[in-house]
């Protein structure tokens, strides 16, 4: 068994956690200096945006309510925003009917990735949105 | 088994193991049953420095991740872009360690 129940909780809580003090952050900052923010490694050292570079644009933009703004900066913040959502609402659920569905689904999800059929297709996705990255120059 | 060839063993495969965990390896093949050591012997470990090549070069994209067999988290340092970069730079010290944990894993996995 890689990860236990309480550690993987914590981990997820954790992160949900530093993305919405992050979202936050980026809201005020935006909202003041009307400035994007980016603390992206590779991007700082390449000047070539990473695939997942714009995300906190465009879960900022879902949050604005402009749905097409956030599509056309990076699809992924949707997957973000998803799981943003969902996680909290999950572990808390689990945590009150003393159950471990997230523990079981994300074990389920991990052996489903792993297999090629699933992962080709999902990697060739993240490259080509990775193009679209570098030629929309964000 | 024989002493001799678990001292083999841990000669060769030492690196791949955390030390406070060598020891009890040791015992447990020892006390393991001969018709075993076959496959342990072709068990296939991953090299802690190599993980950590990738993780330095791959850290943000969750590279170094996918190649321990944490897909989850692979993904998570992928969409996060390395979890805002600080978790990327956390990974450069712990990611030696967590490949000599799925070592033991997979040695486990078969010593069972």
């Amino acid at each position: 068994m890689p990860l236990s129940r309480s550690k993987l909780y914590t981990i997820l809580f954790i992160s949900c956690l530093a993305g919405y003090i992050w979202l936050y952050i980026g809201i005020k900052i935006n909202l003041t200096e009307n400035k994007s923010v980016d603390i992206c490694l590779i991007k700082h050292a390449t000047n070539i945006p990473c695939p997942s570079c714009g995300s906190t644009r465009s879960v900022i933009s879902l949050a604005e309510g402009r749905f097409t703004d956030a599509l056309q900066i990076n699809p992924l913040g949707y997957l973000i925003a998803i799981i943003m959502i969902l996680t909290p609402i999950w572990i808390l659920t689990d945590l009150f009917t003393k159950k471990e569905t997230l523990l079981k689904s994300y074990q389920k999800i991990e052996t489903y990735l792993r297999k090629p059929q699933y992962a080709i297709p999902l990697i060739a996705l993240v490259i080509i949105n990775w193009i679209w990255n570098i030629t929309k120059g964000l | 088994m024989e002493a001799q060839k678990v001292d083999m063993f841990i000669m060769t495969n030492g690196k791949f193991f955390e030390s406070h965990h060598v020891m009890q390896i040791r015992e447990r093949l020892i006390q393991m049953d001969d018709s075993k050591w076959g496959m342990i012997q072709t068990l296939q470990f991953k090299d802690p420095t190599t993980s950590l090549i990738v993780s330095l070069l791959g850290g943000s994209l969750g590279i170094d991740r996918f190649l321990i067999g944490d897909t989850g988290l692979g993904v998570g340092k992928l969409l996060t872009c390395g979890g805002l970069g600080i978790w990327a730079i956390i990974d450069w010290f712990m990611i030696m360690d967590a490949t000599r944990e799925k070592n033991l894993i997979k040695l486990q996995q078969v010593l069972q």
